[in-house]
């Protein structure tokens, strides 16, 4: 067995690709992200002895990311930001993946939502985790988790359609 | 029965109980305009993977995971990868070196470059390999009937294991024809085994389970129960977002 630190931290490295699409979630720039995601990290590691031994690490971690957007999307007043995205979010997608124009559209949807309903589609619906999980991550009832949730979709379909842009 | 929107939504999540479950389904067969708003939830779950699941495949910026290993000293990249993490006892995993030599997959990442896998449908986390970006997002969302045999990632059968847990094997093109076995677990996908497999044309993709090599077909023969999933098993396991009972 490896020192525990050192599991901690491959752990940790092996989970930053979701704690950035994550980050992209809540916050829709890719700078913003990255950001969010350091000051996570350092706040993570100056208090791993707060992991329980075998808890999950995603969930702590996504946590920290989270309690992290909004103490800085607070400060910073970033949400004024966060409504006038469709300049900044053109490097999230990646060309490559095709359909930048649906991709766009996804992503402007998702920054119009309220702040608690785009975490609660950043952890379920992006992040596949399940109600119970967001709802320990978020420290509120599963039933506040799947209201959230059916209002979020409610709003995203009617802006984005349900019959599915280009997949 | 009356069917609220939340607990569609739930159906469409995997987030119901088998009671509530056989409720929905009862009344979902009884009314076409519940079938088109389930459809339409899970629409929005893929057009979500679609738009998002790309950051995982995007480099991770130095400054990241320096961050991390400054803080946690040790070697982090050059550790082999054990296969798998979860092996239990009764199945030793050696007995895949007798079973075909060059197809554990350690050696396979290894062989084929396991950077390019590893930063793309392959993630290892601690030891265990998880499926990630295009094949995640395959796994769980692409049913084996009617594949277009251009994507690049083919579903081949799937089923329930012994062990509980609904499993599938895939096949990724334009890798030097690899294949493999991944099972749901703790809502991911788990790669059981990874095989490197003699490039298959594509009209030969429709018998998927016989295009696979002799080392998935032989974990799909130790681990499954019963019979591989039919079509429509294979779309209700989907619907619920592939959480065995």
């Amino acid at each position: 067995m490896p020192p525990a630190h050192e599991v901690f931290g491959d752990e940790l490295i092996e989970l930053l690709p979701r704690l950035r699409r994550f980050a992209r979630a809540l916050s829709g720039d890719p700078h913003d992200a990255d950001d969010l995601v350091q000051i996570a990290l350092e706040r993570a590691l100056s208090k791993s002895h707060q992991l329980r031994a075998g808890a999950p690490l995603a969930g702590w971690m996504f946590g920290i990311v989270r309690n992290a957007w909004i103490d800085e999307s607070r400060s910073r007043g970033r949400r004024k930001r966060l409504f006038a995205p469709e300049e900044r979010v053109v490097e999230v997608a990646d060309p490559a993946a095709g359909n930048q124009a649906e991709s766009l559209m996804v992503q402007s949807a998702v920054a119009g939502l309220p702040e608690e309903q785009r975490e609660v589609i950043g952890l379920v619906l992006i992040e596949g985790l399940s109600y119970r999980e967001a709802a320990q991550i978020l420290a509120i009832p599963v039933g506040t988790v799947t209201s959230r949730l059916a209002r979020a979709r409610e709003a995203l379909q009617a802006q984005l359609g349900d019959a599915g842009g280009g997949i | 029965m009356k069917v609220s929107d939340e607990m569609l939504m739930a159906y469409a999540d995997g987030e119901l109980a088998a009671t509530e479950r056989a409720q929905v389904e009862a009344a979902l067969a009884a009314d076409p305009e519940l079938r088109r708003r389930v459809a339409a939830h899970r629409t929005l779950r893929t057009r979500l993977s679609a738009t998002y699941d790309p950051v995982l495949e995007e480099p991770v910026p130095d400054r990241l995971a320096s961050l991390v290993r400054a803080a946690s000293p040790g070697p982090q990249t050059a550790r082999v990868i054990p296969f798998p993490g979860r092996s239990t006892p009764s199945r030793p995993w050696r007995q895949w070196g007798s079973l075909a030599a060059g197809l554990v997959l350690g050696a396979l990442l290894w062989q084929f470059g396991a950077r390019a896998l590893l930063s793309g449908p392959v993630i290892d986390r601690n030891g265990e390999l998880l499926a990630a970006g295009s094949l995640a997002r395959a796994l769980s969302n692409q049913l084996a009937a009617g594949q277009s045999p251009s994507t690049p990632v083919q579903m081949g059968v799937s089923f329930l294991s012994r062990a509980g847990d609904y499993c599938r094997t895939f096949r990724l093109r334009g890798t030097e024809g690899i294949a493999g076995l991944a099972c749901r677990q703790q809502s991911e996908w788990r790669l059981q085994v990874l095989a490197h497999t003699a490039d298959t044309p594509a009209s030969q993709y429709r018998q998927a389970a016989s295009a696979l090599p002799p080392a998935v077909l032989q974990a799909v023969t130790d681990s499954i129960a019963g019979e591989p999933l039919d079509a429509a098993d294979e779309e209700r396991a989907l619907a619920h977002a592939w959480r065995a009972k």
